[in-house]
């Protein structure tokens, strides 16, 4: 990212502040609907870079200890994806249920946090 | 000249003054659904000495650009075949709409059907929590019940245009999406290997409505006053629509687990008392299950659908596609007992 100021959370903070305080107020039906999901998918997406760098660090170290080998993030779930499919890891393997249900907490902090609070 | 809405209401009241009787002057005429296949239109009219209050359901075949590569690999019903069912539905005493007509190509609006207008509430989040609903979701859990049960009584062979899917069938079908879109998600591959471990043993099999649930149900103070969107209507275990009612998306964050209105309990009574078939939790319990997958993928298809070009991307099915993960977080704990 460039080093001039504000920085993007800011520029963000800015826009969302006058979407939600000023557009949409001035809205009514189907381009009010329509602001309300672009402004959930412009939070989906602030969300998404201040939370996805760690998510998939921890990521890619439990699929590395599922696998038996490092490697990219993206890799190492083609990976376990086949084996899944394939039976060679039994879809009630314990490790594998800890495994994807981290996973799915951590994409709803950033699709949906109300979802597991629910 | 006349403006496209214009000429639509022209030959919509001339179709309605040919099926239904002169005049066919309308009233009220407003858009109540548009999206890139179908479109809904509500309105009133003078036919015949009567003022009628209609809906026509327009289907805008060869709106799409291109072809959906996915077509038939899941149930989807043309207009006239979802007509056909939705009348076979009303013979068989199911709370249907009433189809007036079934429009032609002499009345040059495509394909497409008028019923009638059924008064009533559909959207979700005010059935499962609004107070004037109080009494409707009391009682609505052993409507659905009985409900189910005229639907699986509808003869298949008066519908021989349905597709049949067993649960392995369908499986295979959800694969092929998550394939086709390219998803290397393991929430996804377990919820399919958890379903094809799970098969059920030899289910009985019957015409099924497919999307039975809070949101296509028109409800009343008094409860179920119809059942709309009959375009998945499918062939298979009947159990599928007893869990689908059940999938906890389809509560709308309502507390109780049948369709965020009802006890399973009750569902499963009034099934039994109606039907004359046992119902076994378990059973319903897997396509409860395999119905949080099923619709974790549907969100894939809704969310991607623009990469095939049958749909322009939009923001609407972009946000649906993110939410994958809600069904799958659900399927999880139902399968651990965790609910």
């Amino acid at each position: 990212m460039p080093t001039s100021k504000p920085d993007a959370k800011i520029l963000l903070q800015a826009a969302m502040k006058y979407l939600e305080e000023e557009l949409l107020p001035a809205l009514s039906g189907y381009h009010r609907f329509q602001t309300r999901v672009t402004i959930n998918v412009i939070n989906t997406v602030r969300r998404e870079l201040e939370l996805r760098g760690a998510q998939a660090e921890a990521e890619a170290a439990r699929l590395a200890a599922l696998l038996g080998r490092d490697g990219p993030v993206d890799a190492l779930n083609v990976e376990l994806c086949a084996r899944i499919r394939a039976g060679a890891i039994a879809a009630d393997d314990g490790s594998l249920r800890d495994h994807v249900r981290r996973s799915l907490a951590d994409a709803l902090a950033i699709n949906n946090p109300k979802w597991t609070a629910r | 000249m006349m403006n496209q809405e214009e000429t639509f209401a022209a030959r919509l009241g001339a179709a309605v003054a040919r099926h239904l009787g002169a005049p066919g002057a309308l009233h009220n005429l407003q858009r109540l659904t548009g999206g890139a296949t179908k479109t809904t239109w509500s309105f009133d009219a003078d036919a015949g000495g009567r003022r009628l209050e209609l809906i026509v359901q327009l289907s805008n075949a060869g709106a799409t650009p291109v072809p959906d590569p996915t077509a038939g690999w899941g149930p989807h019903l043309n207009s006239d075949d979802d007509a056909r069912i939705v009348m076979a539905a009303e013979r068989a005493g199911v709370p249907a709409p009433h189809v007036h007509a079934v429009l032609d190509d002499a009345d040059g609006l495509g394909p497409g059907y008028v019923t009638g207008r059924v008064a009533g509430e559909t959207l979700g989040p005010r059935i499962v929590r609004d107070e004037k609903f109080a009494g409707a979701r009391a009682v609505m859990a052993r409507q659905c019940g009985e409900i189910l049960a005229g639907i699986h009584k509808i003869d298949p062979r008066e519908v021989p245009f349905l597709l049949r899917q067993d649960a392995a069938a369908q499986v295979a079908a959800y694969y092929r999406y998550v394939d086709h879109y390219g998803l290397k998600l393991p929430a996804v591959e377990l919820g399919l290997k958890w379903a094809a471990d799970h098969l059920p043993r030899k289910p009985r099999v019957a015409v099924l409505h497919g999307d039975f649930r809070t949101g296509n149900l028109i409800v009343g103070e008094d409860g179920v006053r119809c059942v709309l969107d009959w375009e998945i209507a499918q062939i298979g275990d009947p159990m599928q629509d007893l869990g689908w009612l059940c999938v906890k998306t389809w509560r709308f964050g309502g507390k109780r687990p049948v369709g965020g209105f009802g006890a399973r309990e009750d569902l499963f009574a009034a099934y039994e008392r109606a039907s004359g078939v046992a119902v076994d939790p378990a059973h319903v319990m897997f396509w409860e299950a395999f119905g949080d997958v099923k619709w974790a993928i549907m969100c894939l298809r809704k969310g991607m659908a623009f990469s095939d070009g049958v749909e322009p991307i939009s923001i609407e099915q972009s946000a649906i596609g993110r939410r994958i993960e809600e069904p799958l977080w659900d399927f999880l704990n139902l399968i651990e007992g965790r609910e």
